[in-house]
């Protein structure tokens, strides 16, 4: 009886990882309702992060921006692009657009982004190449020690209750 | 060839990254605003004020707004009716703003009349509807267009007013069941004046009060309680006294120093005892020179005499008489219990001739008559129409019953919240009336007894999605126009009567486009309230304009005097051998009306004498339970010569003898699944009565006898009367 070699179960586990890697870039591009693209906005036409994300500097969350937003630019720029159409028939249709959650931190933490837009720290701190990304996904693995260095190194608080009330 | 130890290995990694392939992220939306409210912040609550419609009384409301969503509902700090309180009533709309019930999209009946089978149609097709109809009757003379709304104030009823008026239609009734006919009759014989007074409690040393349950129900309950509070703690050296007659111990009842329980009906004769004393005593300046008053008949009413109708004992009446004349300024005031009697204006006439009395009338801590339409002066005689008084419209309801019935109408609009096919006697036989008319139209945001008979449902958004205007009928002093407005953006696709009233005008054209010339109701508003010297985003920011100059207080007393009132007495239907006790209804602390019993907040809030949750109870006391044989926790078959129904018997020490009380608001077939089957409603079994001058609906007028039966369920509730009362210690 012939029994595959461990080579031939090192390639068919590849193949299976291979496809399932490719399952999910397939995925990431249908994972937003609109494919927004990040780099097209922030690398090659310089908007500041804040412009969209206006609750950054005043609220815990950074905030996603309304639909009317967009349709500041968008009533007039690139408005035959068919992803910018998807935008145009939510406007019309006074519907917000429901996004996906791509960045998400444990619910026993609190994070208020005011704290540190406030305090200087750049928004690539946290959300490293999101201006190179076309579908936007979460880079950075928060974890407690990534966290506490960064206090630490800053002379921030790193008492308990600072993060996790 | 894969062998079985092979083919497991790679099923297994096959299904390892099936698995997690499908859960590297699990969805979650988030839904940011397709248009952001204006000095939004995420994460941070905006305030917004507006105005509390769960009763007349009209407090003003700051309503806390996060994302989008009402979460809180508290009292407006800056309002002059409530500043800053809120009852539990008003705490509680937040719920029928979320309520699953609402009705969300316009509905046409399919089935016969209250089969309840309705389809959802589009506003467009609504409208078309509705508008045909109206086509069809305009110009027909008399117009057969009936329009039944609960009181409406401010703009609302200006624009429902011009509506019908340029319709042709005379036909507008206004229905609420607590409507203060007999108070505007007796102050009208007494002070010369068909108003509200206002009634300065919090600078009063001595109230009386006659079966009013002005801290739970009556009139302005969050305005009076907080005067009250003013009254007992807010004085260095003072702490007013509060005396309180009446057939039940309500939680009023409870908080006074005081109680004197009388017979059902006898306020009136209690109060001319105790002017009796005043007089004779020479009390007060006023009293001395009331010899006319005396000659009238005064004289008979000796504290003896008084004492055998109403059961309080004459040495006692004679002391509140010496205690209230010897704190001035004293007040007397006088609620449902007695208004409702068909006596009714006759008892609140001689409560209002011992505020005569006292000398009372125009003084702090006493009675005044402001005019608080004083700031409408160039609406002419529209302006009446901004604040008309709180009556119950019932001469009105019986009139169209009968129009009803004889063909009169071929349609009706029915709007509000008073619900008058629950809250009419079923002697009226509202319901069949109603059903003669060949095209029934309601303006609802529940399906509840009354829109449930319509052809055509129409549905409009809760007063928390909904623009207004509002001059409340007490605690200001004519200076106040509270303003509503959407805190949240509506719900569903609803549409408010104003709004369709304004709509069908300019579709009808010609004088009614005229007379309803605006666009929306909001528009309507802004214009109205343009150039008061305030701007209006300041005024909605506040709630209102709370600032305007008061006018002028309108003289109270007759130049010669008040005569003495009429002396009548309570009757009561039904014989005393068949029906051997009297029935005391009183509004519900949480349901009011009726209007309440939808929401859950409400249904568990334990009522504050019985603590029964959830379902309708009759007390009676101790004494009168043991002549008939029952005990508490009974269920019992009440009946009146009108109709009957079930309920337990919860024991009350505090219920005078041969008295049985109950709570309106209860016993619903329709209005949701938290309404129904909650034992009987009491309005049922009332008969369709009239107090006798003012023609009010008389609902303390008839006898019952309780039966015992086997009912299914049990009373709940939140302490054991025992615990709560010890009987036999209390009296």
């Amino acid at each position: 009886m012939l029994r595959p070699g461990p080579k031939a179960t090192i390639v068919a586990s590849l193949l299976v990882l291979l496809l399932f890697g490719a399952s999910v870039a397939a995925r990431a591009r249908t994972s937003q309702p609109i494919l927004y693209s990040h780099k097209v906005h922030v690398s090659s036409y310089k908007i500041d992060c804040r412009f969209c994300h206006t609750e950054a500097t005043k609220s815990a969350s950074a905030g996603i921006p309304s639909v009317e937003k967009c349709m500041i630019c968008h009533r007039v720029i690139a408005v035959d692009h068919p992803e910018i159409k998807k935008i145009a028939q939510y406007w019309k249709e006074k519907k917000p657009i429901p996004w996906n959650r791509v960045t998400e931190l444990p619910d026993h933490t609190y994070f208020p982004h005011k704290r540190m837009v406030n305090a200087g720290v750049p928004c690539l701190t946290c959300h490293p190449g999101i201006d190179k990304m076309d579908v936007a996904v979460q880079q950075r693995e928060f974890t407690m020690g990534w966290c506490m260095d960064c206090h630490r190194k800053r002379g921030v608080s790193i008492d308990c209750w600072t993060c996790h009330v | 060839m894969l062998d079985r130890r092979n083919f497991l290995k790679l099923g297994g990694a096959t299904a390892f990254a099936a698995l997690f392939g499908g859960c590297d992220k699990i969805p979650k939306k988030i839904i940011p605003f397709v248009i952001p409210p204006e000095n939004h912040t995420l994460g941070e609550a905006l305030w917004y004020a507006s105005e509390c419609r769960q009763c007349p009384a009209g407090c003003g409301i700051v309503v806390r707004v996060s994302e989008g969503r009402a979460k809180k509902i508290e009292g407006n700090p800056l309002h002059p009716v409530n500043r800053g309180k809120l009852c539990a009533r008003g705490q509680a709309a937040l719920q029928s703003l979320y309520h699953p019930e609402r009705l969300a999209r316009p509905f046409a009946l399919t089935g016969p009349r209250g089969s309840g089978r309705f389809r959802e149609i589009s506003w467009e097709e609504a409208l078309s509807l509705l508008l045909g109809e109206m086509k069809k009757i305009r110009g027909k003379a008399p117009t057969p267009l009936l329009m039944l709304t609960e009181p409406m104030r401010g703009h609302r009823n200006l624009v429902a007013a011009r509506f019908m008026r340029a319709f042709g239609s005379p036909d507008r009734v206004a229905w609420d069941p607590f409507g203060q006919d007999a108070f505007l009759a007796a102050n009208e014989a007494v002070f010369g004046v068909r108003d509200v007074p206002e009634i300065d409690i919090a600078r009063t040393r001595y109230l009386l009060s006659f079966s009013g349950d002005f801290l739970e129900t009556w009139g302005s309950p969050v305005h009076y309680a907080r005067a009250y509070g003013a009254m007992r703690q807010d004085r260095a050296t003072v702490r007013g006294k509060f005396v309180h007659l009446g057939p039940r111990l309500s939680m009023t009842a409870a908080s006074a120093d005081l109680f004197l329980p009388i017979a059902p009906g006898t306020d009136g004769v209690a109060a001319l005892g105790i002017a009796h004393v005043l007089v004779k005593e020479k009390l007060t300046a006023q009293a001395i020179g009331a010899s006319a008053l005396w000659n009238e008949g005064l004289k008979e009413f000796t504290p003896e005499v008084v004492a055998k109708k109403t059961g309080a004992s004459p040495r006692v009446l004679a002391y509140v008489a010496r205690e209230f004349a010897g704190n001035q300024p004293g007040l007397a005031m006088a609620g449902n219990g007695a208004a409702g009697c068909t006596n009714g204006t006759f008892n609140l006439a001689c409560v209002a001739l011992l505020n005569v009395l006292a000398g009372n009338a125009g003084m702090p801590g006493g009675l005044s008559f402001p005019n608080r339409v004083a700031a409408f002066t160039r609406y002419g005689a529209e302006a009446g129409l901004l604040a008309p008084p709180p009556e119950s419209g019932y001469p009105a309801v019986r009139g169209a019953v009968g129009k009803m019935r004889s063909g009169g109408f071929r349609m009706a609009l029915l709007s509000g919240s008073t619900n008058p096919a629950f809250t009419l006697p079923a002697a009226l036989k509202f319901r069949e009336a109603l059903l003669a008319v060949p095209f029934i139209v309601s303006f609802a945001s529940f399906l509840d007894e009354t829109s449930f008979l319509s052809d055509l449902v129409l549905p409009v958004p809760t007063f928390l999605e909904d623009w207004g205007d509002d001059i409340a009928p007490a605690g200001h002093s004519g200076e106040a126009v509270t303003l509503s407005q959407p805190v949240v953006n509506a719900f569903h696709d609803t549409r408010s009567m104003a709004d369709i009233l304004l709509a069908a005008a300019k579709e009808l054209g010609g004088e009614m486009r005229r007379a309803l010339p605006w666009e929306s109701f909001r528009e309507c508003l802004e214009e109205a309230y343009r150039g008061t010297g305030k701007p209006w985003e300041d005024a909605l920011r506040e709630g209102g304009f709370f600032s305007l100059a008061p006018g002028p207080s309108r003289a109270t007393a007759r130049a010669s005097g008040p005569a003495l009132p009429k002396v009548a007495e309570a009757s009561f239907e039904g014989e005393a051998a068949k029906y051997p006790l009297v029935f005391h209804v009183y509004p519900s602390t949480s349901h009011y009306d009726g209007r309440g019993a939808n929401l859950p907040w409400l249904q568990e809030l334990p009522d504050p004498v019985s603590t029964a949750v959830w379902r309708n109870w009759v007390e009676i006391s101790p004494g009168t339970a043991k002549e008939l044989g029952l005990s508490d926790g009974d269920g019992v078959i009440v009946a009146s010569p009108s109709g009957s129904l079930e309920a337990f018997v919860s024991l009350h020490p505090g219920v005078a003898p041969g008295v049985a009380a109950m709570p309106l608001g209860q016993g619903h077939s329709h209005y949701g699944k938290d309404a129904r089957d909650r034992g009987g409603n009491p309005f049922s079994i009332l008969p369709a009565r009239e107090e006798s001058v003012a023609r009010g609906p008389a609902w303390q007028s008839t006898r019952v006898s309780l039966t015992r039966a086997k009912i299914g369920g049990r009373l709940v509730r939140t302490a054991h009367p025992e615990g709560q009362w010890k009987i036999g210690n209390v009296m």
